[in-house]
């Protein structure tokens, strides 16, 4: 089967040099991949109550709130810069960023636990039951 | 006029008030009520009420407060001071409505249109002026919509008062013309010193009337056009004109509540949901082997590929 | 105001959001570096993305928070994809388990870098670097020495107990974090009368299972379910996931007691034969998507399209 050999390696000595930076997500798709001005348009009119962020994309309305990485995690943007031409070559991808929270926003809606996101995060402690190491 | 607390906060939306004068409280009033601004794609729409007793009528008059349209700006500073100065039974209110209430509301998912928005704001100010004792007694609209309609809808919410909803009450009826010299003079106010929440530097200030055919409003709406983010909050996202720049011009951004075309969101459905059986059955040898909840709830799958 | 706008493929992307388990990028001199690497998913049997940490000391799996109409922006940029990619520690007994059944089939003991080998997956024989692997070996097999050399045999019923005590502590977890299990109302009337507190831990049991089997073959499943002594739910209206219910109640319940065949020569995973009719109205709808794709892709088509 094609590209079961091939593995994409992780420079890990990236860490030291990458960037801790914020890291905002959207409830929607933006067709771009690139810079955008997000601290002079978002970070600049976001407004923090006591429950809430509130901001607006687009003309949209987004709420939203903080979300820290689960304990024992760290949040990593990878990134690719040469990619191979055929899926039998190894890769090899650097960190080009690293946070330990990340600003989830929803549109219109107030930001609760039952949000799809919030819920996923409870996946690394659940991994670690199931993963964990059983004693004798 | 101080237009601070809208200042402080251009984002929002926003009731500005006079002092209630005291004769208001005790004899027989008239309100009338006018907006400004609201077709320019830029800056707020301001929702004016004035009200004065019905014996002031005469007085209002003779003060030659007419249909602010025909006035020039100067002009118009002009009678606000004029209407300042008969504060004594003479009183107004403002609701500023910021483009940004304006594009979120008019693009919420459950859309509420600017006639809604309007109706609600006038309403809203009509009720301010009766919770603070104003003697209400005569209402005098100016409308954009079905007269009739409105005036249907005042005269049931406000039974004890005596509603006419007007095409032009501006110039038929002074109290309007009042209004609507307030509305017009916070409105130019506010757009002349607006403050850009965003970092963009010096902003040019040359924008216009604001109107979306004037060549200037235009100018400005492309040389301020950001690729990801569109526009500052001082356009309305929701105007056609600032859509079609941000289609032909910016990124494309899809929302989970977007139009399409009945064909091609069932084939994107269709796509979608191919794409979920084969992912989640990797080749597929044991089609009845289904993803835990846990994981389906939470959105969580696994990878065959990065 | 959402305009018709047809999405794009994502075809240029390279970059991934993650959140990674510390350990996965623990960055200690070893001669190898963290890579993700294609394993055999031992419930699926397909291809699933995993990870390995340096010098494959450690194993991860990857899965990914795939929600419609996301995207992200990590600093002054816009990543189109919004995927949430999660590298979280991995047992590498589960990946093992399937070779070590294989082998064992032939009932004899044998070195087990023999025995963890695929063609298809070059990267599994690397399993047996991880510290763990070795070490933990006989939870799942009988070991034997003999000179230097140590030999395995996979073990049914070390198995079972090591799966149990896994799905005893994911009912501890399950508990701590208060993650909803409750299985609808409807499904108790189906079970045998129990008390309140039994119905309870019953459920959180069941969802357990349910978590492990996401690493299990079918029949491991099956047989976790017996040696858990959980009931079978044979009602259709029972709120496990389908899949279970299907699984359950496709074979005779004389077949699931029979726990030799899992060491039996016969075994080895196959789609049932019999199906019942959710199944066959499954089999159905998936037939006619693919046909739609097949045809989409296919040169042919293509022409008749013209």
């Amino acid at each position: 089967m094609s590209g079961n050999t091939s593995v994409t390696r992780v420079d890990v000595s990236s860490v030291a040099q990458a960037q801790r930076v914020p890291v905002h997500f959207l409830p929607c798709e933006i067709e771009h991949n690139g810079p955008a001005q997000v601290s002079e348009y978002l970070t600049t009119t976001t407004k923090d109550c006591k429950l809430e962020k509130t901001v607006s994309f687009r003309g949209r309305g987004l709420k939203g709130q903080e979300l820290s990485c689960p304990q024992g995690y760290t949040g990593l943007v990878l990134k690719e810069t040469n990619k191979p031409s055929s899926d039998h070559e190894d890769r090899t991808l650097r960190v080009s960023s690293v946070f330990d929270k990340l600003t989830y926003w929803n549109l219109e809606t107030p930001p609760n636990s039952d949000d799809t996101v919030v819920m996923a995060m409870d996946w690394p402690e659940l991994a670690e039951a199931i993963h964990g190491p059983v004693e004798d | 006029m101080d237009l601070s607390r809208f200042e402080t906060d251009n984002s929002v939306s926003c009731r500005l008030v006079s002092e209630i004068p005291d004769v208001c409280r005790t004899e027989d009033c008239c309100l009338g009520i006018d907006e400004a601004g609201r077709g320019p794609v830029l800056g707020p729409m301001v929702y004016g009420i004035c009200f004065c007793p019905v014996s002031k009528k005469q007085a209002l008059k003779d003060s030659k407060v007419a249909d602010s349209k025909t006035l020039t700006e100067a002009e118009r500073e002009n009678l606000f001071q004029k209407l300042d100065e008969a504060r004594s039974y003479v009183g107004w209110a403002l609701q500023v409505l910021s483009p940004n209430t304006i594009s979120t509301s008019m693009l919420q998912r459950t859309k509420y249109n600017l006639n809604a928005l309007s109706h609600d704001t006038a309403i809203g100010l009509v009720q301010y002026a009766l919770d603070s004792g104003v003697q209400l007694k005569e209402v005098f609209v100016d409308t954009v919509g079905s007269a009739e309609k409105y005036e249907d809808k005042l005269s049931k919410l406000f039974p004890a008062i005596d509603v006419t909803v007007r095409p032009k009450a501006d110039s038929l009826f002074p109290i309007v013309s009042a209004a609507s010299i307030c509305a017009k003079v916070a409105r130019d106010r506010i757009v002349k010193g607006w403050n850009f929440a965003e970092d963009l530097g010096d902003v040019d200030t040359d924008y216009g009337s604001g109107y979306p055919n004037d060549p200037k409003t235009k100018a400005w709406l492309l040389k301020y056009l950001d690729p990801v983010f569109g526009y500052p909050q001082f356009v309305r996202f929701s105007w056609s004109t600032a859509q079609t720049l941000m289609d032909s011009k910016g990124v494309t951004v899809h929302w989970d509540d977007e139009d399409e075309d009945g064909e091609k969101a069932a084939q994107r459905q269709n796509n979608k949901s191919m794409l979920a059986y084969f992912s989640a059955g990797g080749n597929d040898q044991n089609p009845s082997r289904q993803t835990h909840r846990f994981f389906t709830e939470r959105r969580l799958k696994s990878l065959d590929t990065l | 105001m959402a305009t018709k706008k047809k999405r794009t493929p994502n075809v240029q992307n390279n970059s991934w959001v993650v959140i990674a388990a510390d350990s996965s990028i623990d960055s200690q001199k070893h001669e190898s570096e963290p890579a993700f690497v294609r394993l055999r998913n031992p419930s699926t049997d397909a291809t699933s993305l995993y990870m390995l940490s340096s010098g494959d000391v450690q194993l991860f799996e990857v899965k990914a928070f795939e929600e419609d109409f996301h995207s992200w922006f990590v600093g002054q940029t816009v990543q189109r994809d919004g995927r949430l990619l999660f590298v979280t520690p991995m047992d590498p007994l589960y990946l093992m388990m399937p070779y070590l059944i294989k082998s064992g089939k032939e009932g004899k003991f044998q070195p087990v870098d023999q025995v963890v080998v695929d063609e298809e997956f070059p990267a599994c024989s690397r399993l047996l670097r991880c510290t763990r692997s070795l070490a933990s070996l006989h939870h799942i097999a009988e070991e034997k020495e003999v000179g230097k050399q140590r030999f395995h045999r996979y073990s049914h019923e070390k198995t079972m107990t090591w799966l149990k005590k896994k799905v005893e502590r994911a009912v501890c977890v399950l508990k701590a974090r208060n993650i909803s299990v409750g299985e609808r109302v409807k499904s108790r009337t189906y079970i045998r009368v129990k008390s309140e507190s039994d119905y309870h831990d019953e459920d959180y049991l069941r969802y357990a299972h349910g978590l492990i089997s996401e690493y299990l073959s079918e029949d491991l499943s099956k047989a976790l379910l017996k040696h858990l002594q959980l009931p079978e739910l044979t009602s259709p209206k029972e709120s496990e996931p389908p899949s279970k219910k299907r699984k359950l109640s496709d074979k005779p319940v004389e077949a699931e007691e029979d726990y030799t065949k899992f060491n039996s020569a016969d075994f080895a995973r196959k789609p049932p034969k019999k199906m019942t009719a959710a199944q066959k109205s499954l089999a159905k709808a998936d037939k006619t998507g693919m046909k739609t794709m097949s045809s989409f892709f296919s040169p042919k088509a293509k022409a008749e399209k013209k």
